[in-house]
């Protein structure tokens, strides 16, 4: 596959994973370290049903049906794993979140039906870089009518302040399991069209490096912003790419130059490139205007 | 004056916490005619606030009972309790900072809102109609509280009175039958602890609600309520009108400490 397509491709897969997790970590503030757990929870469902189970229909339906298929397995094991960890708050629900991914990452290590430690193999390329960005739009509008209603501002009060979100007739345990479960569910959904392109999976596709570099992208985009965690996930998918063609020395120091460029950004913006903002019409409009004056 | 309504539309019967060991309200009994404005006083830590955590769903109290209109809220959680009528603010101010002025409000419509998770993404027509049942009903109450304004603020824009205003404005937006007001003029100063005074009458009259009172300033609880409760170290130890309050000799022992001859009679 061309290079920049594949680049392309992956920066699309992240953003999906980024704006589940962001939907977690940002706006309903619970601090989850398991979201590559989900992501390969629906990987290997969506491609088990590829492989194992496809309806005798065309290619692209069945690849929709595979999302459904990986959509809703990582959302019930966002429920399982939801239901007893969000009474945990803070660094609890993180060490419990980063338990359950390794766990995820273990068991399919050892099941020889989905391939164990040698990988998963024959998946059918019916994913490209269409369907993947047709998501990508679908879980933007998402999130944008789900953060503009009562319940999404029912998630972003337990992140605000959770006592007084209960005491304005909140369910805040409902709202966190919920939000929880859909943010696994994205990733989930990010699962078949990543294995769907790449045609293979293994389960050191989902190390716990993974959940932290997803989380990073979210930081870096603006907990809690849809923008940031689309610019997020595609500066985080190009940068160490883009230092390779840098010249040869910054190609060999090109994951320190990473690292350092990551720090600096914490220090200088630790809200992340967005903060909490959005990137609109009306704000570029805003910002061009200002600049004219100025 | 009536002391006892006829049918208390909250009822606190032998309340009782303990932490540990601790016996934080003993025994306490506190009742609230549908439009009452009662206060309750005390020293520091002397479980007022406490009492307002039970009557929320905040703490599970260890005996005693809490029923609102005859029926049980024990045990039931916070967001159950709103839903069913009782709506507080915070002695240290807890509104959501980093929403707008008009979406504190609007989320504290959340409870009578019925549209699904669902029309929200696939913005049905009852989404909307329901979102803007929402908004003018939080617009409304904003202009009441003259705050419509500053609606797209930030709530931790808005100076530190406004704050306490606002909270208020956000706990009658759920419709409350009852509301609790935890020192809503802690750091105030004294003018505009007098505001304070005439909104809380105001509100009492406007919304035709009953109202429970914290308060430290005793010139605004003698302002206002109707009906005093005293309590020290857990206990009710006075309950009567402003005046009774103001004479009686244990509430002034509890704010002012035994004088020496009081001292020498007792022992």
């Amino acid at each position: 596959m061309d290079y920049l397509a594949h680049l392309a491709l992956n920066a699309g897969v992240f953003m999906i994973l980024a704006l589940g997790l962001n939907l977690i970590n940002g706006v309903c503030g619970q601090f989850s370290l398991g979201h590559a757990g989900f992501w390969a929870v629906g990987a290997y469902a969506g491609a088990a049903y590829s492989l194992f189970a496809p309806l005798p229909i065309p290619d692209w339906a069945n690849l929709l049906i595979s999302c459904g298929v990986g959509f809703t397995a990582a959302a019930i094991a966002g429920l399982i794993i939801g239901i007893p960890c969000l009474r945990l708050r803070g660094d609890y629900l993180a060490i419990a979140t980063l338990g359950f991914g390794e766990i995820i990452r273990i068991m399919i290590n050892n099941m020889e039906v989905l391939g164990g430690s040698r990988g998963l193999t024959g998946i059918p390329a019916w994913s490209n870089l269409f369907w993947i960005y047709l998501f990508v739009v679908l879980t933007v509008l998402f999130m944008i009518n789900l953060v503009r209603g009562t319940h999404g501002r029912a998630i972003i009060s337990i992140r605000e302040d959770e006592i007084a979100a209960d005491s304005m007739g909140i369910n805040t345990f409902k709202y966190k399991t919920i939000a929880f479960a859909i943010g696994a569910g994205l990733a989930g959904l990010a699962g078949p069209l990543f294995a769907h392109a790449q045609q293979f999976l293994h389960p050191n596709n989902f190390t716990f490096i993974w959940s932290v570099i997803i989380l990073l992208m979210v930081i870096l985009g603006g907990l809690g912003s849809i923008s940031g965690a689309i610019v997020g996930a595609l500066i985080l998918t190009a940068l160490p790419e883009v230092l390779r063609f840098m010249g040869e020395t910054v190609a060999q120091w090109r994951m320190v130059i990473y690292s350092v460029m990551l720090i600096a950004l914490m220090l200088l913006r630790p809200e992340g490139i967005f903060g909490k903002r959005e990137l609109t019409l009306h704000w570029l409009q805003k910002l061009l205007r200002d600049r004219g004056v100025g | 004056m009536s002391l006892a309504s006829t049918s208390p539309i909250l009822k606190l019967s032998d309340l009782t916490i303990r932490f540990g060991g601790l016996t934080a309200v003993d025994r306490v009994n506190i009742s609230l005619g549908s439009n009452d404005l009662v206060g309750i006083i005390g020293p520091n830590g002397a479980g007022k606030t406490t009492i307002f955590n039970m009557v929320t769903g905040l703490y599970q109290p260890s005996e005693g009972a809490i029923e609102l209109e005859n029926s049980s809220i024990v045990g039931m959680r916070p967001a159950h309790i709103t839903q069913a009528g009782i709506a507080r603010t915070f002695q240290n101010i807890r509104l959501f900072n980093e929403l707008t002025v008009l979406d504190n409000v609007r989320l504290a419509r959340h409870s009578r809102t019925s549209y699904s998770l669902l029309a929200s993404i696939f913005r049905t027509k009852g989404f909307h109609q329901e979102e803007a049942v929402i908004k003018d009903r939080a617009v409304e109450i904003l202009k009441l509280f003259k705050l419509e304004k500053k609606s797209h603020l930030l709530a931790r824009q808005l100076p530190y009175g406004e704050q306490r205003r606002l909270e208020i404005a956000r706990a009658l937006a759920t419709d409350p039958k009852v509301l609790l007001l935890d020192e809503p003029a802690a750091g105030m100063n004294p003018n505009e602890t007098m505001d304070l005074a005439e909104l809380i009458k105001w509100i009492h009259d406007e919304f035709k609600i009953a109202t429970l009172l914290i308060e430290h300033d005793m010139k605004l609880v003698m302002n206002t309520c109707q009906r005093i409760y005293v309590v020290d170290h857990g206990v009710l130890i006075a309950h009567g009108c402003p005046n009774e309050i103001q004479n009686n000799p244990k509430v002034v022992e509890a704010y002012l400490g035994t004088s020496e001859s009081s001292e020498k009679e007792r022992s």
